[in-house]
């Protein structure tokens, strides 16, 4: 490098970034701001345009487990899936189900479910659906022991009540059972094809929804046609050009320069890098998701095996300052039920949260904690695990607990916490998906069932007790008491922490689409109202 | 009037000032620049410049002010703190790694010089196969062999410059070996490593301490490079590679989180690379001059 050219270089260099300083953004409208109650974007019907929607998430469809619906267990498989295949009811703006392929349903006890189903759904075969489809569909979901399966709960029999009418009957009554049907897993599938070899679940998708797949790169692409036997509206958007994105940046530059008109990001700090760009528009969604502490039980030599110390770190956790700068204040801050569910315990009112610093101080000394370095393990693959890690740890320290992090990869992840024998590492970040209702989640905490916390969680019967109750009890005051009890007996166990919600950020350009968004979203499905979406031009 | 003439001639001359005159001035900025980052790097932690690189310590994304000088980050931390940690630690990786490369490369280089042969063409044929792979690629391969982390960054960074010193080196080696007196050291029956020592060393030094500078600006590089990728030095520790990649996220919002540690990476680079150049102008005059 020559002298003249290491000036200039630097120079050059210098410039560059306060050139950026100068940049004016302008003002930008407020992302969490509902259009309507329920929705953060609705569709403007006035819209004519049809054609070609170009999407771009984030990550595919799990390669292992093929494409079969019932083993789908991550937020993209259901929404990819969710394309192809409807359920009999789907989940509404504030989390009442709605008809979807049963157009009407009536419960003549809390143990059986009567659903009439429409009589004009056809799969993208152009076979009518029928209610030996429906059912063999429940069963063969049920037979598969899958995560879902067992959301669904203790279904003692599906039976075809009529020409178009299914009965479903419970051994006990689950709160969870529609929320459960609501969801892609517990999608309709062409059972006559399935029982008769003609169609391989793990390989195509042939399901009664708005499109059909046309072409599957994994983790690179899908396409999909509209579905020409659909039984709903044709949507707008005739076909989806969905591209899977790994990286936050390229997703973004892509919305920028119009390559995509729709993506998913996870850095609540993307707003800022579309803020210039006039066309795009950015919204925060919330979810149910949310994320959560692992204070390890299950390890009998770390101070977090005294039922006082983990109490104590619970309570010195500030949520809303987790919020605030580990998420932008666009999250809240949770128990057990999830915030954003109608159900939800308000976490100021958590006996965690009733604690003063000196109380803390108090409980840690009792305990004979008084300095103790503690480790915390979480992943890289999301920006705000390590965010909250680094939060956390400064909010241990101003209690005279110090905090080492390290901060891994997926798999280092998972080594660490879920490997089959007890965790080492005294802390974990990690988050949960919330679903549709707040017994769904807070099956994780029944160690009965849940056996994958076995690591790092000792469990406690008496929560046990409270999540089966909480999951047979009826919607209403009664249910509301069981959850705050829930609530209040997870935070005092103070095993796995809830903290915050866990928002989305949907970022679309104006000059392409008018999508319609719920505020709230229970399955991470951002793809849920698509045939509602509007196209701006042909 | 004196004879200042006269005068210089007879006083005892200062041998620093003797060297640090034959310096051009760029060379001596870049000298002082280099010497402050270090300094930074050493003793900031050690005097609490900043305070606490980890501490929460006001509002997120803050402009620079009289209380935070370079701004906070997304965390609400102050970034000078952090800028002089990332500043020591993409200094340590660097340096650390530079001195195994140049243990490595130096002694490579000598013994397949003195020897030649088939010496030569395994240890050159070993580093033409390293030299092949871009540098980013192989130190994403290393780390994710070894795992992201220090380790990584320190391993690819020695696996980077090894190749291109060991080749000047050993070029080096093989034009001292032809000299007369290394043929008379070995008619003489001295030994090979104490000629390689003793007389090819100290000849080739000149060429170590200049391969030594440019590899060093390269290990920043590959080590900013690795961090910005997540390969590298690992949250929440700091390092400049990793402060970049963090604030670009901010580059709208708040570029001051990208200005600091970008302006510092390349004045660093730059700095070392003069340096390099002035070093390579004493050592190797004939190489250097312009027409």
């Amino acid at each position: 490098m020559t002298k003249r050219l290491a000036v200039a270089s630097t120079a050059l260099v210098l410039l560059v970034p306060l050139a950026a300083c100068g940049a004016d953004p302008g003002p930008a409208a407020d992302p969490a701001a509902e259009e309507e109650p329920g929705y953060l974007a609705v569709a403007d019907t006035s819209l004519e345009g049809t054609g070609t929607l170009r999407v771009h998430l984030d990550y595919d469809t799990a390669e292992a487990a093929g494409l079969d619906p019932r083993s789908a267990d991550v937020a993209r498989s259901w929404s990819l899936m969710g394309l192809s295949y409807d359920t009999l009811v789907e989940v509404g703006p504030d989390f009442e189900f709605l008809p979807s392929l049963a157009e009407s349903w009536r419960t003549p006890d809390p143990t059986t479910y009567v659903f009439t189903l429409r009589d004009d759904a056809v799969f993208s075969n152009g076979r009518p659906m029928t209610a030996r489809d429906v059912r063999r569909s429940l069963e063969h979901l049920l037979e598969s022991e899958s995560t879902w399966a067992a959301q669904l709960g203790p279904v003692e029999s599906v039976e075809e009540t009529g020409e178009h009418e299914v009965t479903v009957r419970l051994e006990h009554p689950h709160t969870a059972f529609l929320g459960a049907l609501a969801n892609t897993p517990a999608g309709i599938l062409p059972m006559e094809e399935v029982d008769g070899g003609s169609v391989d679940l793990t390989a195509e998708m042939v399901g009664t929804g708005p499109y059909v797949a046309t072409e599957h790169i994994q983790d690179e692409s899908w396409t999909f046609e509209v579905n020409e036997h659909y039984w709903g509206e044709p949507p707008a958007v005739e076909r989806l050009e969905i591209s899977i994105v790994a990286d936050e940046f390229n997703r973004a530059a892509a919305l920028r320069d119009g390559s995509a008109d729709f993506a998913y990001f996870n850095n609540i700090d993307t707003l800022d890098q579309l803020e210039a760009e006039p066309a795009a528009r950015v919204v925060f969604q919330e979810n149910t998701d949310f994320y959560y502490l692992i204070l390890n039980s299950a390890n009998p030599g770390s101070p977090l095996a005294d039922d006082r110390v983990r109490f104590a770190v619970n309570a010195a956790v500030d949520r809303n300052q987790l919020s605030e700068l580990a998420l932008g204040g666009h999250a809240r801050p949770t128990g057990v039920a999830p915030a954003t569910l109608p159900d939800a315990c308000p976490a100021g009112e958590l006996p965690s949260a009733l604690l003063d610093d000196d109380e803390i101080a108090e409980i840690l000394e009792e305990a004979g904690v008084t300095e103790v370095e503690l480790s915390l393990v979480t992943f890289n693959s999301e920006t705000a695990p390590g965010q909250i890690a680094q939060v956390v740890q400064q909010q241990l320290a101003g209690h005279g607990l110090s905090v080492d992090i390290d901060i891994v990869d997926d798999a280092s992840f998972g080594a660490a916490l879920y490997s089959g024998s007890t965790a080492t590492d005294d802390m974990g970040v990690s988050w949960y998906a919330g679903y549709g209702d707040a017994s769904m989640v807070s099956r994780w905490w029944n160690t009965d069932t849940a056996a994958f916390t076995a690591d790092f969680m000792v469990g406690d019967p008496a929560v046990n007790d409270l999540v089966v109750q909480a999951g047979r009890t009826p919607r209403g005051p009664e249910r509301e008491a069981v959850i705050a009890d829930l609530c209040a007996a997870v935070d005092e166990r103070s095993e796995v922490v809830p903290l915050v919600t866990r928002p989305s950020v949907i970022g679309y350009r104006t000059d392409a689409v008018s999508p319609t968004l719920h505020s709230v979203e229970g399955y991470g499905d951002i793809l849920r109202n698509i045939t509602d979406f509007r196209l701006v031009s042909s | 009037m004196k004879d200042t003439a006269t005068e210089s001639t007879t006083r005892p001359r200062n041998p620093v000032r003797g060297a640090l005159a034959s310096f051009d001035a760029l060379t001596l900025t870049c000298a002082g620049v280099l010497a402050l980052l270090t300094l930074a790097a050493v003793a900031g932690p050690l005097a609490g410049v900043g305070g606490d690189p980890t501490a929460i310590v006001g509002p997120r994304l803050a402009p620079p002010s009289a209380e935070y000088p370079l701004g906070t980050d997304s965390l609400g931390r102050s970034l000078l703190p952090r800028v002089i940690e990332g500043v020591g630690t993409t200094l340590v990786v660097s340096a650390v790694a530079v001195l195994c490369t140049a243990v490595i490369s130096t002694a490579g280089g000598i013994v397949a010089g003195y020897h030649g042969g088939a010496v030569n063409g395994v240890v050159m044929r070993i580093g033409d196969v390293l030299y092949a792979f871009p540098a980013i690629i192989l130190a994403i391969l290393v780390a994710s062999v070894v795992g992201p982390g220090r380790t990584a960054a320190l391993v690819s960074i020695v696996l980077v410059t090894v190749p291109l010193m060991t080749r000047m080196v050993g070029a080096a080696a093989r034009l001292v070996c032809v000299r007369d007196y290394v043929t008379a050291a070995r008619i003489s029956g001295v030994s090979a490593p104490r000629i390689m020592v003793r007389h090819v060393l100290t000849n080739v030094s000149g060429t170590v301490a200049v391969q030594t500078t440019y590899a060093l600006s390269v290990a920043i590089l590959v080590e900013g490079g690795l961090s910005f990728l997540g390969y590298g030095v690992q949250l929440p520790a700091s390092s400049l590679g990793l402060l970049i990649q963090e604030g670009t996220v901010y580059m709208v919002k708040a570029p001051w989180a990208l200005l600091a540690p970008s302006v510092i990476l390349v004045l660093a680079i730059v700095a070392i690379n003069v340096i390099g150049d002035s070093l390579r102008d004493r050592f190797e005059p004939r190489k250097a001059r312009s027409l």
